[in-house]
């Protein structure tokens, strides 16, 4: 089974990376080239038969392969500020320098930046497109702060419009039957990995493969081996033993550590253990809808960090009693501002701690783990 | 009713607010936008204002309810689209309604007289233009601090005037930008060392001249998205390369010898538009300084980073 596993994360792992310049030999992809934000609506460009890249992705490999510091230089020396976010400071350093574990994506041929989850992301493929010259398409998601039906008309007036575009910019012709198959690949996906995540909370599970694995749910959700491939994962999972019970159970709140080997602090959580996480639970996207532009609305509309305080506390507070966890790891993310309210009207004790997902010199880990050690007696001896 | 306003997005046209220029805030948030911080300090400190108004346009304002939901004031967060597009000014025309029926709910008030406004905002506008288009003869300083009190004032109240006028200074030339320029005291510095503000893209100047006017007849709404929505476009709006030409083509026009950009620390928008800005104007041999505030009244190290510039250009 776990090989079964593996042979298809490969698959899709070499699909993706083969046209990377370390691999690609001068080839590219047979059709157009986007460069897309993690939550673009990635079905239709898939529809249109666009290769879909995702530069924040590779940030996160870039980390995990320990070469960020000199490309976040880099990028400050092209007077980029290294107070922006560091996915887009570590991209525009690889891209300066082209140096990447796997070299650099193949050039994009157009743009697609979403503010679903922030304001940033728009921002940055703005210097994108400046750099490569290429058309930039931003869609606006006002998310659930603006009248429901109105923000349905302006999104899918731009769903619509995205489409028009793409199809004067590839030639081809969106089939309205293609885009149902692979929004239902993408709904199936997010079933199966919520499948996947439960195990969380009871089993010997740690964040680590998790944190790696929701890559797929990113780079592949509407690509039907995603769905196999995670209701194998669950079985797998289903068959571990039982957490040990003795270990504290605490909810990491906030990014993976991409550069950390086990993406969360591992060698001071001890006498813990991860019983969730709300990182794992932001691409599942709930594709509901009578029709596919009420589903794409639906889904790329209410994203968590899109969403107004009163319901990501909602959401979160809900995620937190299922976790079954006594204190929570709260990460303020330098890069991240729309996640430092995130952790706002929590019930359990916290402990507050500042650090990037890339940048590993923003981590103080001595003060990380005083502080750990406190709440964790704090909760061990009340 | 005393609403605490941010942004050039929130439609002076519905009702009078308290334009946000600068406070003293305890708060301090870290690798937050220090302007957006003192707006939630003066929102929750300040026992005169009662409500608070503030868009949905980068990453800072977008949370900013999030840091005062337990104020007990009035919140209201407008969207601001990402394009400019028909159907981004049709949305935001819905916003703009929205935004007065939620004023008319929690005031238990009726809004009735927008068209008077819109008048009275057309000759304001139209005074602010006649200025900004005789900079060259006059005090700068004087002129961005008679349109901030006059942001603060009662619409009524506002008289930009012509007293101006008599002022005139000389100097290298120079253009600046950035966000709300909430430390005008940096433009008393630029003048004092020699240089001479003869344009610039903020919003509570250039940016509002290049569009002074809504139309009274029709859509109101509409008409109130379209002129706020066709002004020269702040870089949360997403066209950096309009930004780059706009600002260029005044610059060249004005015949300006270097660029002051004044913005907040931790303010992304800016920061991605001056990485691209610095390199597309010096590509013209014309210098950039970016002045990087820390917060609402910063200006301490403007000083001596202006000063050098001075001697550059």
């Amino acid at each position: 089974m776990a090989q079964t596993i593996i042979r298809i994360q490969t698959k899709l792992m070499k699909e993706y990376y083969q046209y990377f310049s370390k691999y690609a030999k001068g080839g590219r992809p047979e059709g157009k080239v986007a460069w897309i934000t993690a939550f673009a609506p990635v079905e239709i460009l898939e529809a249109l038969g666009i290769s879909c890249y995702y530069p924040e992705s590779y940030a996160a490999v870039i980390a995990a392969s320990s070469m960020e510091q000199s490309l976040l230089s880099k990028s400050e020396e092209l007077n980029l500020s290294r107070d922006c976010c560091s996915y887009s400071c570590c991209i525009q350093g690889c891209l300066e320098l082209e140096e990447g574990p796997r070299g650099v994506p193949p050039k994009p041929d157009m743009l697609i930046a979403t503010n679903n989850q922030c304001n940033t992301l728009p921002n940055w493929w703005n210097i994108l497109a400046h750099r490569y010259k290429v058309p930039l398409i931003v869609i606006d998601y006002p998310g659930d702060g603006a009248d429901r039906r109105t923000a349905y008309h302006y999104v899918t007036a731009q769903h619509r419009n995205l489409i028009t575009e793409l199809e004067r910019l590839t030639g081809n012709k969106l089939h309205m039957d293609r885009l149902a198959e692979l929004v239902e690949n993408s709904r199936n996906s997010v079933k199966a990995w919520k499948s996947v995540i439960r195990h969380m909370k009871d089993k010997e599970v740690i964040p680590t493969g998790l944190f790696d694995d929701i890559n797929f749910l990113i780079t592949a959700r509407c690509r039907r081996e995603t769905s196999e491939m995670y209701t194998m994962l669950e079985e797998e999972l289903s068959r571990r033993p039982l957490a040990n019970q003795e270990l504290l159970p605490v909810f990491w709140l906030g990014y993976p550590l991409w550069y950390h080997a086990d993406r969360y602090l591992s060698s001071i959580l001890e006498g813990c253990r991860v019983s969730g996480s709300n990182y794992i639970t932001w691409w599942n996207i709930d594709y509901a809808g009578e029709d596919l532009f009420e589903c794409l609305f639906n889904a790329y509309n209410d994203t968590f960090l899109n969403l107004s305080q009163k319901t990501r506390n909602e959401r979160l507070g809900r995620l937190i009693r299922e976790s079954g966890a006594k204190a929570a790891v709260t990460l303020r993310n330098k890069s991240c501002k729309c996640d430092f309210v995130s952790a706002r009207n929590i019930d359990i004790p916290q402990v507050e701690i500042d650090m990037d997902m890339i940048d590993r010199t923003i981590l103080d880990e001595k003060a990380a783990r005083d502080r750990i050690s406190l709440v964790r007696e704090t909760i061990c001896t009340g | 009713m005393n609403i605490l306003s941010m942004s050039g997005f929130v439609p002076e046209q519905i009702c009078d607010t308290v334009r946000f220029t600068q406070y003293f805030g305890q708060r301090n948030i870290a690798s937050y936008c220090g302007y957006a911080s003192d707006f939630i300090s003066q929102v929750m400190g300040d026992q005169n204002i009662d409500g608070a108004v503030y868009p949905k346009s980068c990453d800072s304002s977008r949370i900013i309810g999030s840091y005062l939901e337990m104020c007990g004031k009035f919140l209201h967060q407008i969207n601001v689209p990402a394009g400019t597009d028909h159907a981004a000014v049709m949305f935001f025309a819905e916003e703009i309604r929205r935004y007065q029926q939620q004023i008319e709910k929690h005031y238990h008030t009726a809004i009735n007289n927008i068209g008077e406004r819109i008048a009275l905002l057309n000759r304001r506008n139209r005074e602010i233009c006649e200025m900004y288009d005789d900079l060259d003869t006059l005090d700068y300083y004087a002129y961005i601090e008679n349109i901030h009190k006059n942001l603060q004032r009662p619409l009524c109240e506002q008289t930009v005037g012509d007293r101006l006028r008599q002022v005139h200074r000389t100097g290298k030339r120079v253009f600046v930008t950035g966000s709300f320029l909430s430390g005008i005291e940096i433009a008393r510095i630029i003048e004092d060392r020699g240089l001479k503000i003869v344009g610039d893209d903020l919003p509570e100047s250039g940016r509002l001249c290049s569009f002074p006017e809504t139309k009274d007849t029709g859509d109101v709404y509409l008409n109130i998205s379209a002129n706020i929505m066709g002004r020269r476009l702040s870089p949360t709006q997403d066209h950096f390369n309009r930004i780059l030409e706009a600002d260029l083509a005044e610059i060249k026009r004005k015949e300006a010898k270097g660029v002051i950009m004044v913005i907040q620390k931790y303010c992304e928008p800016y920061e991605y538009l001056y990485s691209i800005y610095k390199a597309y104007l010096e590509a013209q041999d014309i210098p950039v300084l970016k002045i990087s505030l820390l917060h609402s009244e910063d200006t301490q190290k403007a000083e001596l980073q202006i000063e050098a510039f001075a001697d550059i250009i």
